[in-house]
């Protein structure tokens, strides 16, 4: 026990330690024009510094580090501490780079980055909006605050908008950023108020507590990320952002005495008073552009960011009626909730129905992760090849529509003898796939094919067929294990003396009704048992004369050997036992037989 | 005696011959739905339901058959009672999302038993785990009984098959909705049900539940049920309207 306590304590450890530091790498963009800066950022993870490279060395790319950030975070009382740095990269020239791995040293362990891919353009990509950018908002090693409007104030916010236009469907990520002086305490709220109209709000990440010098003070800021996703084409007005607060601002002392403490430097922060306020961003403006009617795909349904689409089939051999799943994996970055469902193509030969869809978001509000899709589908022939996959979107990076497709994937699946009517099906909302071809009303009688369930509303837990051949295999277990016990008891010592006495005991009760002839010859045997005596001329006597019995019960047991000496050797043999002798001899023996039992 | 014996016989045979098999009135039922004959063929298949061993195809055809009628809340019951037999009847747990979606139900999440029901039939994995359990327990049982001490494989495939029919039948337990369903109830009323904080109409009212609800009954008191509605609350509900989803035999 108490070695799986210290080997658990172990795990835990070492689990925490590998925890603790983490070190991850990666560009705001892989892709970007010339003059226009991407940032890199490394993210290390519990640690409270690390050696980095002031610059990198690539060939067509300026690489400085621009800055440092720490970030603490509280969650299920646990508190984090992370560490950014920022690295500004400006393409000098057009290319395809990799910006190699680098080594990050933390408390001496030295770890290495990823390599990282960057792609860079001859011009901006976006003739309509030349500065949009494609990254997250600069989270917090992002640029402080405008030092002017701010300087000296206690406590202030600001909206950061990751990009100033965007089209309609597009997400923009925007950060929330609110300032208190290291020197005010107090409590915030868990939630500000954010809408307006025109664009949707996601749901806000939690709060992440972080500490940033602006003009030489210390501020301690709350940052909240969300997305706006703007929904008509126009100028669109970004409300401004608020926070309740509860704050413990340094006052003055009580009236009349404070020309009295005044005289006390260190007694001037020792009044406080208790503030309520709300804190509030500054209105903002974002230039929204209406999607291009131009080239639009037949099949877009709304889908605006950067995508990859991935695609399998399980299980990869189907029975006849069986259905097979083809999962379609959505990935990338962009709006996963105004996402419809990826078209089949080439699915003549099955039957198809609305896929169900799953989404895993991998940062907090939802703007980077995977949708998978899942469509049940059963083929009408025998099939070998599953329905292509066709998938189109909106790349604001670059103004077009994109579509992706996948070639069908190899299966074995087998036509069912009829299909099921399917029930007029309205598409599940955000499916795109139409529902399956052919009759929607006219039953199918033979739809039990389909279904190869029980027709029993008990499970065969409970079904008397199942219990009764449980019962049936534990009679035969029990009997097994009995029949071998008492086989094994038998053949033991006390299973042999127990049926030693037995014969002799049966010995004894038979004498009463013997043979009179025999009579002797049982009074032998029973004696022979009785004192387990080998089969040989004089042994039993000579056990006789061996045991511990009283000596007049020995004498008596010999006169009997003697008798039965008699009755077999001696010339026309012996008178036969009177009645009385017979009682006498078995009285006897009772008597040796009580002594025996002691 | 005799004869009245004999009337009795040919009174009793015309009793049956007189009711219609349970697959003529499936049949008729079928043909019905086709003609558009919505509410007789629903009450034929109601019939045939009735009358026969359940299956998940007549269910979700019944289903489907109210659906058209025009009846979502029962329709969604049928797809589920569909589903209860058979959990991996594709068109049934498509047409239940497409009528939950019309009655304003919510998607439940899929949970690993939903992933289990996907793959495996309930009853197929309920006799291996039997068969699993009762091969190792034999073989354990009489490697010891005939002292093959050294054939320590053989005891370690006895123990592997022991355990792992204990585990199949843990499993099977565990996911089979005609347990796991044992105490699930629908809402089929059209104007949905209050939950109430307690069993009095009067009573504060915790939320409202619409047709085509799943709650969990946990116990009945007179006309008031207790039960857990999605999210996890827990309170009172009239029993009128809250129909099993596994039907009382």
């Amino acid at each position: 026990m108490k070695h799986a306590l210290a080997f658990l304590f172990l795990t835990f450890l070492a689990a925490s330690t590998l925890a603790a530091q983490e070190i991850v790498a990666g560009l705001s963009s892989d892709q970007a024009a010339v003059g226009e800066p991407v940032q890199l950022v490394v993210t290390v993870r519990g640690a409270r510094g690390a050696d980095v490279p002031q610059t990198l060395s690539v060939n067509g790319l300026r690489i400085n580090l621009a800055g440092r950030s720490t970030q603490f975070e509280m969650r299920n009382f646990k508190m984090s501490s992370t560490l950014s740095y920022t690295y500004i990269i400006v393409p000098q020239f057009e290319g395809n780079f990799t910006i190699p791995s680098f080594d990050v040293t933390i408390e001496g362990k030295t770890y290495r980055t990823q390599a990282m891919h960057l792609s860079v353009s001859g011009a901006a990509q976006v003739p309509q909006m030349p500065t949009l950018p494609q990254s997250m908002p600069t989270l917090p090693g992002g640029p402080p605050p405008s030092a002017t409007s701010d300087n000296g104030r206690p406590y202030f916010a600001e909206l950061v908008l990751s990009k100033k236009s965007a089209y309609v469907g597009e997400i923009v990520p925007v950060e929330l950023r609110f300032y208190f002086n290291s020197r005010i305490g107090g409590q915030v709220g868990e939630r500000p108020n954010f809408g307006g109209e025109g664009f949707t709000v996601q749901k806000f990440s939690n709060a992440v507590k972080r500490e940033q010098v602006v003009n030489e003070a210390n501020y301690v800021v709350f940052t909240f990320q969300s997305a706006i996703t703007p929904v008509k084409a126009g100028t669109l007005e970004i409300p401004a952002a608020s926070l309740e607060a509860r704050l413990q601002v340094p006052g003055n002392a009580p009236q009349g005495l404070g020309d009295f403490f005044n005289n006390f430097p260190l007694a001037q922060g020792m009044f406080t008073e208790t503030r309520e306020i709300t804190l509030q961003t500054k209105p903002q403006q974002i230039e929204v552009v209406a999607l291009p009617k131009e080239n639009k795909p037949e099949d877009f349904s709304g889908a605006v960011g950067k995508f990859t689409m991935d695609t399998s089939v399980s299980p990869k051999k189907a029975a006849a009626g069986e259905p097979v799943t083809l999962s379609v994996t959505v990935s990338g970055q962009g709006n996963f909730e105004g996402m419809g469902a990826p078209s089949l193509i080439g699915d003549e030969g099955w039957r198809t129905y609305p896929p169900s869809d799953k989404f895993q978001a991998a940062d907090a509000i939802g703007f980077t992760g995977e949708k998978k899709f899942e469509y049940p589908i059963i083929a009408r022939q025998d099939q070998t090849k599953t329905p292509g996959v066709r998938f189109s979107y909106f790349d604001p990076s670059t103004g077009k529509y994109v579509t992706l497709t996948t070639d069908p994937l190899p299966v074995d699946a087998r036509a069912g003898n009829a299909a099921p009517a399917a029930t007029a099906p309205a598409a599940a909302p955000g499916a795109g796939t139409p529902a399956a071809p052919g009759p929607a009303t006219k039953p199918t009688p033979d739809i039990a094919v389909m279904a190869n369930g029980s027709s029993h509303w008990s499970s065969l837990f409970f079904r008397k067929e199942f219990l009764i051949g449980n019962a049936s295999l534990f009679v035969a277990w029990l009997a097994i294990v009995l029949v071998f016990s008492l086989r094994r008891f038998s053949a033991s010592n006390t299973g042999r003396m127990l049926a030693r006495k037995k014969q002799a005991s049966d010995a004894l009760s038979v004498l009463r009704v013997a043979d009179p002839s025999a009579f002797y010859d049982r009074v032998h045997d029973y004696l022979t048992l009785r004192l387990n005596a080998p089969v040989e001329p004089g042994s039993l006597a000579a056990k006789i004369d061996s045991s511990t019995l009283p000596a007049e019960l020995k004498s008596s047991l010999h006169k009997m050997l003697e008798r039965h000496d008699e009755s077999k050797f001696a010339a026309g043999g012996i008178t036969q036992p009177s009645a009385e002798e017979r009682e006498s001899v078995v009285a006897t023996l009772k008597q040796f037989h009580a002594f025996h039992e002691k | 005696m005799k004869n009245s014996l004999l009337f009795y016989s040919l009174f009793a045979t015309g009793l049956l011959l007189s009711q219609p098999a349970p697959a003529d009135v499936l049949a008729d039922a079928r043909a019905r739905y086709a003609e558009g004959e919505y509410q007789q063929a629903a009450k034929l298949f109601e019939q045939a339901i009735e009358t026969a061993p359940p299956q998940a195809a007549v269910f979700f055809e019944f289903g489907r058959c109210l659906r058209q009628a025009g009846q979502d809340g029962r329709a969604a019951l049928n797809f589920q009672r569909s589903l209860v037999l058979d959990p991996r009847f594709a068109p049934a747990a498509v047409a239940l999302a497409e009528t939950n979606t019309d009655l304003g139900i919510p998607k439940p999440a899929a949970t690993w038993r939903d992933r289990v029901l996907e793959h495996v039939p309930m009853d197929t994995l309920t006799l291996t785990g039997a068969v699993l359990f009762w091969v190792g327990a034999f073989m354990i049982t009489l490697l010891f009984l005939l002292r093959a001490a050294r054939r320590k494989g053989l005891y370690a495939l006895g123990m592997i098959c022991l355990a792992a029919g204990i585990a199949v039948l843990a499993l099977a337990w565990l996911c089979d909705p005609r347990i796991t369903d044992r105490n699930t109830a629908m809402v089929l009323t059209n104007s949905g049900a209050s939950v109430l904080n307690s069993p009095a109409e009067q009573s504060e009212k915790i939320a409202s539940l619409r047709e085509g609800t799943q709650v969990q009954i946990l116990s009945q008191r007179g006309r008031w049920f207790y039960g857990q509605v999605p999210g996890g609350a827990r309170g009172w509900f009239l029993t009128e309207g809250i129909v099993p989803i596994i039907p009382p035999v």
